[in-house]
């Protein structure tokens, strides 16, 4: 805190130094005012301001205000900006002159929120893209990333689950190493791993910072891409009247599509074919739909209110929202209230205070995921005895009985924000000091009561849980980030400065419990706590504590101390250079290799303001920019470099059995440990024509990551244990692709505009080297299905986490064939053929190989807008072409199991097919091979949407100012080949990516809403 | 101007005046530079050597593969399940991916690793000597019994003996790796206390007793007779700790846990968790009731090899109908009751192992099961081994028949005396001896291997000579070591 005040002292010395400088000079005199866009509209920095026929001249402020010293000649000054219409304004006699410029009507200046500062876009070099607020609210989600889904060239999203309130893996790029390639998110300028707790209604902006030239400002952390979210300020209205806005959403979400499962009957002649006399009278069979006994359609609700104020001294921000969606598998939810915060206020001129706070209190509940359960029950049972209570449901469990005895909740409280303080201490020189945190506190709950599904013959099942359980945990972390920045905005003769040093430190903290108890006293809610006297063993009297557990979020507890700066130099409007340099230190690595520094230079050149191309009337815009950049990536654990002990052990003498703590080395950890960086290379081309009727965006980018941080398998004689893998810097990933974005804008008349959007990128994907120097590991096997067995290999010339598994060519039609070919002694006659890829003659785990890629070739999407009079329609779809998607869930069979329609189209003989084999309940059909590959290209209408807005003149008499009302749908339909609910098969680990393992599937849903702002 | 400057040069400074920021610690956790340090340190990393038998993956790699690749048992459970993972143990058409090799071949070397924490760093810590000598012997005796493991199933492997081996260690051979077991366990067999001189609270570590009846089952499989005999028979005629239950079911059982009969057991809660030990639940009975897996399944040459009405029979083997401990075994609704040949006769039929029983009503209990490593019975009928093999079978038949009569259990109509003699019938006799009283415990399969008779056995279920006497090594340790692991022949 002290600090602050230091800043504080120093910023009214300076300004009172700066005022007084200038009164004193005598026989010039001042002139200052405010630049703004239009009249009312943004203020602008960096104008460049000259005093007609000199040189002399300045720009103005971060607020667009400017003070100029004139001589007593000095009559006019010259307004210029990039994308407005160069201004000359008589200011004899005058003290104050305020200023609006015209957009220049060639140009559509925009400015782009980059890291640690604001430029041009044309004088941008990096490779960054842009979404605002409108496209953000278009897709109703509880987390605002899912708006950029087919919105962003070389964007990625993929839900991870249809459960409310779920994670996204989000992949800018491509994937570049094993383990966590999420970007990270800055939010008004505060670094965040992920923010479910942001309300799409208070984001005014996202931009996503794609190339080296526009991430190595976040050095360490910028390898996978940067989120910049700016959320809404107070706005300072002509009428000084406050804004409000409301808005207010139901929708009903359904199950897009059911997968196709045999029924009751098909089931019969299917098991019959198996093991003959299975069922007496197909006919005569019960046929459950346990698809739709589970899945109902359920609603969900989205509210806000916002409150907009401000004057020239203090601008308001408050946003509240509430988000409440039920999951289509009862019992499950996820509320959300967001309170959002951001405050600024002038204390004096040049100096700026102000915060941005968001608290979001949340409550989840989580059903099982039965949709594993739902594919697997076998259609012939039913799902209820004739007395009410839950039928058995052999080997899986009877997921209704799953759901009804399911009780798990999440609740807790994320709070996100920053102070932050703003001095401008010499004309061109702008200070900010920041300092913001990140804390959560997160309960969790479930509760399993005592209880037990019946055979028929009244013994009771496997889906038997003889204790009720109760289980609780909390953690909570916080995360401190102070960030001080100083920003140089400097503008003469044709030269243009805008430059930026800081310094930064941040640390974050965790800590969890949690305890585990059986045998509660009685299963209602009252008595969900775990309380000695209440848990009872009924035999030994004595009580049940289970376990308790105590430690730290090995990912959040670390400490970072980093320096930054770039400079971007504009010559003439045509030659932009950028330099940009970070030096980052972490605790996650010994003192050795604990700093690195990551680099980049970019070019940039707008061709279009050469007097060569001003002749060239059909084109408006051109840029070439080009980048090259390290950046790095350090998300591991904090502990990852130690050897440590594990005292988690015991010993077991004695009679009766005591237990003895025991403690010994745990695996060996990895003190060489040293940053994971990527290189990359971006070379793009922006270009606009026809008045920027069309635009377009084209980059090529190039990342090969080296030294990635991968837990490798270490040799078993090393004694690290079994499944135990160390940290090295070993492997290096290459993604090259092609992205662009294009957009067709065209007014026609005063009534209708509409404008059309297509953008795509194309992602190569390997791996270069794995291993590297360690010695050891030369593939990463990962992918395990729920038996256990894995079906990803990633290895030298493969892309990440490609899958593996045998290739088949057809099936054994007959003897002879099963005789002349090499096979398993457990195939047999109707069965799969597998390749012999190694050819020496045996059919065994050796001949395992590629058999497919879960990253797409090709991600796009293709968005129309139409403006008619007071409607306005939008489309948007997207898509991915080229991955595959492994049905993991059809696999794993241990058991009998219902199955997919396919079957039903089995081999029955010589002849009859040479695709799908005889019908089996496991063995060796199911061993993992491309059989069970599918495609997952899809095309997805994420987005239509209808408005209209009540004409104006009406909404007036009610005192309002706008009121659309609108229809949606978001996900309605999808084409795609893939039989599953959703090609949309998405997960953290990039080595188990597109395994169907039995998704919570996503819903389809419709909605109503209207926007009301006064 | 300057004045900012010299401010921001101040707030740098800041940063770097904070060494100390960057310094985080790993939080409720040593490192290994610290530990073990002290004399409280040393048993604590003494009793962690012992943790890893309780560790599922040291049991065969979890499942019972041993008795599975015998002619005792088949696979278990209904028949799909873990068809491809445990199946093809069962017909000898596993390979060097098969599944549970890694497991246990990881778990042998952790325990190892675990041991040679003690043996290296534990002598460096100033303490009571005895003590300190006490449980690098402890140590010691635990270092061989994991490498026995691993030189019966795979023959030589690498050999570690410090806890910071390099990267790549090529394989040792079989013999040298004995030489090092030899070496270990005479070292435990002239240091450890005697099982009666522990405190009651330390029943269950290794004791001088232990360690010489280990030597005699590791001379026995380097066939030198001559020390088997001497190891054994010093089991048997020492201090006099130990004698065979007078009821079968307690060698194994709860009653008889830490017993008169237990020469070296692993102890166990039982719970589910880290405390129990789910070698007895991958076993257990399924269905109704719900005690386990029900892998290791009794084959009908086991159940149709006990001699007439020998009691073992029923004490080895559970049916359905049986009522045990007051429970009525159903069993599962998804495992045929019969599975017959194309002839019609009973190949399978659903049957669990009785020897992992644990009374109670929940699956945790079956956790509880103390697998016995070396029990009384194998002790004296390793000395009748030695004894025929050194030419005295009037001595090996006395122990040979010291066991039988125990398994009469007062029933005087069976399991009559045996007096034959003549050493080739006789050893046959002490095998098929060992078959019946040791059946389901893990020994028959290399008791087979090692006698020479495991291709006349086991050739009808798959067993290849000059294959199958090893396990493959698991093709993943081949592949990280990138070639310094050779693969045994003919896999």
């Amino acid at each position: 805190m002290k600090h602050f005040k230091r800043i504080g002292r120093l910023g009214i010395l300076t300004l009172l130094l700066f005022i007084s400088t200038s009164s004193l000079l005598f026989g010039q005199r001042v002139v200052r005012g405010t630049v703004s866009a239009g009249q009312g509209g943004e203020t602008l920095p960096g104008v460049n301001i000259v005093v007609k026929g000199t040189t002399r001249g300045t720009t103005t402020d971060i607020d667009g205000k400017y003070a100029i010293d004139l001589q007593a000649a000095d009559r006019i000054l010259v307004f210029s900006y990039t994308g407005y219409e160069t201004l000359e304004v008589d200011v004899s006699g005058r003290s104050e002159v305020n200023v609006a410029l015209k957009e220049a009507t060639t140009m559509l200046e925009e400015f782009v929120v980059i890291g640690y500062g604001v430029v041009r876009k044309s004088d941008l070099t990096g490779a960054v893209s842009s979404v605002k607020s409108d496209d953000i609210r278009k897709i109703t989600a509880s987390n605002p990333t899912q708006a950029l889904q087919g919105k962003v060239a070389g964007v990625q999203v993929t839900t991870t689950s249809g459960a409310p309130g779920a994670g996204l893996a989000v992949r800018i790029r491509g994937v570049s190493n094993f383990g966590n390639t999420s970007p990270i998110y800055v939010v008004d300028g505060v670094i965040l791993d992920d923010i479910s707790f942001l309300n799409s209604g208070d984001i005014q902006s996202m931009e996503v910072l794609k190339d080296a030239s526009a991430t190595a400002i976040y050095g360490s952390r910028g390898a996978n891409g940067v989120i910049l979210i700016t959320t809404n300020r107070g706005e300072a209205k002509s009428s000084g009247k406050p804004q409000v806005s409301l808005s207010t959403e139901f929708s009903m979400q359904r199950l897009a599509k059911k997968i196709d499962l045999l029924s009751g009957k098909e089931f019969a002649i299917i098991s019959n074919e198996i093991k003959p006399g299975s069922f007496n009278n197909v006919d005569a069979v019960p046929n459950t739909d346990w698809q739709s006994l589970i899945f109902r359609t359920a609603p969900m609700h989205n509210h806000q209110i916002a409150i907009s104020a401000g004057n020239d001294r203090l601008n308001s921000y408050v946003g509240v929202g509430l988000y409440h969606q039920d999951g289509i598998i009862p019992k499950s939810f996820y509320k959300r209230l967001s309170l959002k915060l951001n405050n600024s206020y002038k204390v004096v001129d040049g100096l700026t205070i102000g915060n941005n706070v968001t608290l979001s209190p949340y409550q989840q509940r989580n059903a099982p995921n039965v949709t594993y359960s739902v594919y697997r029950a076998q259609p012939v049972l039913k799902p209820y005895y004739d007395d009410g209570s839950f039928g058995v449901v052999y080997n899986v469990g009877n997921p209704l009985a799953d759901l009804e005895y399911s009780n798990s909740y999440n609740t807790g409280i994320r709070a996100v924000g920053n102070l932050f303080a703003e001095l401008n201490v010499k004309k061109d020189f702008f200070f900010r000091t920041s300092f913001g945190i990140d804390g959560g506190y997160n309960k969790s709950m479930s509760f399993t009561p005592a209880y037990t599904v019946y055979n028929p013959d009244g013994t009771a099942s496997q889906q038997d849980n003889q204790f009720s359980d109760l289980f609780k945990g909390q953690n909570e972390s916080l995360t401190w980030l102070w960030e001080n920045t100083l920003t140089w905005l400097k503008t003469f003769d044709k030269h243009s400065f805008n430059a930026v040093a800081g310094y930064t430190m941040q640390r974050s903290r965790s800590e969890f419990i949690s305890f585990a108890g059986q045998n509660i006293l009685r299963d209602s809610r009252d008595f969900w706590y775990i309380l000695p006297p209440y848990i009872l063993d009924e035999t030994n009297n004595i009580n049940m504590l289970q376990s308790i557990y105590n430690g730290v979020d090995a990912n959040l507890y670390y400490s970072m101390i980093s320096y930054l700066g770039r400079v971007n130099y504009t010559y003439d409007n045509r030659f932009i250079g950028t330099v940009t340099f970070r030096r980052d230190g972490s605790s996650k690595f010994a003192p050795g290799n604990r700093y690195s520094n990551f680099p980049s230079f970019a070019l940039g050149w707008n061709l279009a303001n050469e007097k060569f191309m001003q002749k060239v009337d059909l084109l408006s815009m051109l840029k070439l920019r080009a980048s090259w950049g390290i950046i790095g990536n350090e998300k591991i654990s904090y502990y990852d470099r130690f050897s440590r002990v594990n005292s988690g052990l015991f010993a077991v003498f004695s009679n009766p059995d005591a237990a003895y703590p025991a403690a010994t080395y745990g695996k060996t950890g990895n003190p060489d440990l040293k940053w994971e960086s990527t290189t990359q290379t971006n070379v793009g081309v922006e270009a606009g024509v026809l008045n920027n009727k069309l635009t377009g965006e084209f980059d090529f980018y190039n990342r090969v990551t080296d030294d990635i941080l991968v837990e490798l398998s270490t040799p078993g004689h090393l004694g690290n244990g079994m499944g135990q893998r160390v940290r090295y810097n070993a492997a290096k990933v290459l993604n090259r692709g092609f992205e662009f974005n294009l957009r067709w804008r065209e007014t026609i008349s005063k009534d209708l505009n509409y404008s059309i959007g297509l953008l795509g990128t194309t992602i190569h994907n390997e791996v270069l080297t794995i291993g590297g120097n360690s010695g050891i590991d030369s593939t990463l096997i990962g992918g395990y299905l729920g038996n256990g067995q894995p079906v990803t290999l990633s290895r030298v010339g493969l892309p990440v986490g490609a899958f593996y598994g045998y290739l088949t060519d057809g099936i054994f039609q007959n003897q002879a064939e099963l005789n002349a070919y090499p096979h398993m002694s457990l195939a047999d006659v109707g069965d799969l053929r597998f390749v012999d890829v190694n050819k020496d003659g045996k059919i065994n785990g050796l001949d395992r190989t590629y058999i497919g890629s879960p990253i797409p070739k090709f991600v796009f999407g293709f968005n129309v807008e139409v403006n008619y009079k007071n409607w306005d329609m939008s489309l948007d779809i997207q898509g991915q072409y080229g991955n595959k998607i492994f049905n993991g869930k059809d696999v794993v069979r241990p058991d009998p199991y219902n199955f997919e329609k396919y079957v039903f189209d089995r081999w029955r003989g010589e002849g009859t097919s040479n695709t799908v084999p005889k019908p089996a309940f496991g063995g060796y059909n199911y061993f993992p091979s491309d059989f069970f590959i599918l495609d997952g290209s899809y095309i997805r209408l994420r987005n239509v949407s209808v408005g209209y807005t009540l004409p104006s003149n009406l909404v007036k008499q009610w005192q309002m100012e706008n009121v659309r009302a609108y229809v949606k749908a978001n996900n309605i339909y999808t084409l795609t080949k893939y039989t599953g609910y959703t090609p949309e098969i998405g997960g953290f680990d990039v080595l188990s990516n597109g395994i169907d393992n039995g998704v919570y599937p996503i819903a389809a849903v419709v909605s109503v809403g209207l926007n009301i702002n006064f | 101007m300057k004045r900012t400057l010299i401010y921001f040069a101040a707030l740098l400074l800041i940063g770097s005046s904070c060494k100390d920021f960057l310094d985080i610690k790993p939080q409720g956790e040593l490192t290994q530079e610290a530990f073990p340090t002290t004399a409280s340190d040393a048993l604590l990393a003494t009793n962690a050597a012992y943790a890893t038998l309780r560790g599922w993956h040291y049991h065969s790699g979890g499942y019972p593969i041993l008795d599975i690749m015998s002619d005792d048992t088949h696979k278990g459970s209904n028949p799909n399940d873990q068809l491809n993972t445990l199946g093809p143990y069962d017909n000898f058409t596993i390979t060097p991916t098969q599944d549970g090799l890694d497991r246990w071949w990881a778990s042998l070397y952790e325990g190892i690793k675990r041991a040679n924490v003690v043996i290296e760093k534990v002598p460096l810590i100033a303490m009571d000597t005895n003590l300190r000598g006490r449980y690098v012997a402890e140590a010691r005796f635990l270092r061989g019994l994991y490498y026995f493991d691993l030189v019966r199933a795979w023959g030589g492997v690498p050999l570690v003996l410090s806890t910071t081996p390099p990267l790549k260690l090529p394989r040792s051979t079989a013999a040298e790796i004995y030489v090092q077991i030899e070496k270990d366990w005479l070292f435990a067999a002239s240091r450890l206390p005697e099982k009666g001189e522990y405190n009651s609270q330390d029943l269950g570590r290794a004791s001088k007793g232990a360690a010489k009846a280990f030597l005699a089952k590791m001379y026995l499989f380097r066939k030198d007779f001559v020390k088997a005999e001497q190891y054994a028979l010093e089991v048997i005629n020492g201090p006099q700790l130990y004698d065979l239950e007078q009821n079968f079911a307690h060698a194994n059982s709860r009653e008889g846990e830490h017993g008169i009969e237990s020469v070296f057991e692993i102890g166990a809660f039982e719970t589910e968790n880290a405390l129990g030990n789910q070698y007895a639940n991958t076993q257990g009975v399924r269905g109704t009731p719900n005690r386990g897996w029900g892998f290791n399944r009794p084959s009908e040459n086991l159940r149709n090899g006990f001699e007439a009405d020998d009691p073992r029979m029923k004490l080895t083997i559970i049916d359905l109908g049986d009522v045990i401990d007051g429970i009525t075994i159903l069993g599962d609704g998804s495992t045929p009751d019969y599975i017959y040949d194309d002839n019609g006769n009973i190949m399978e039929r659903e049957c669990y192992n009785r020897k992992v029983w644990i009374p109670g009503l929940s699956t945790n209990t079956q956790y509880g099961h103390n697998r016995r490593l070396m029990r009384f019975s194998d002790v004296l009928l390793m000395a009748a081994e030695a004894l025929n093999e050194n030419n005295k079978p009037g001595q090996a038949l006395t122990y040979l028949n010291r066991v039988r009569a125990r398994a009469r259990m007062g029933n005087n109509a069976i399991l009559p005396d045996i007096t034959v003699t003549d050493k080739d019938a006789l050893r046959n006799l002490i095998l098929n001896e060992r078959r019946f009283e040791l059946a389901l415990e893990g020994h028959r399969f290399w008791d087979l291997v090692r006698t020479g008779k495991a291709p006349q056995v086991l050739g009808p279920l798959g067993f290849q000579a000059g294959k199958h006497e090893l396990l493959p090594i698991p093709q993943n340790e081949i592949d990280i070591s990138q070639g310094t692991l050779t693969q045994n022949p003919n896999w």
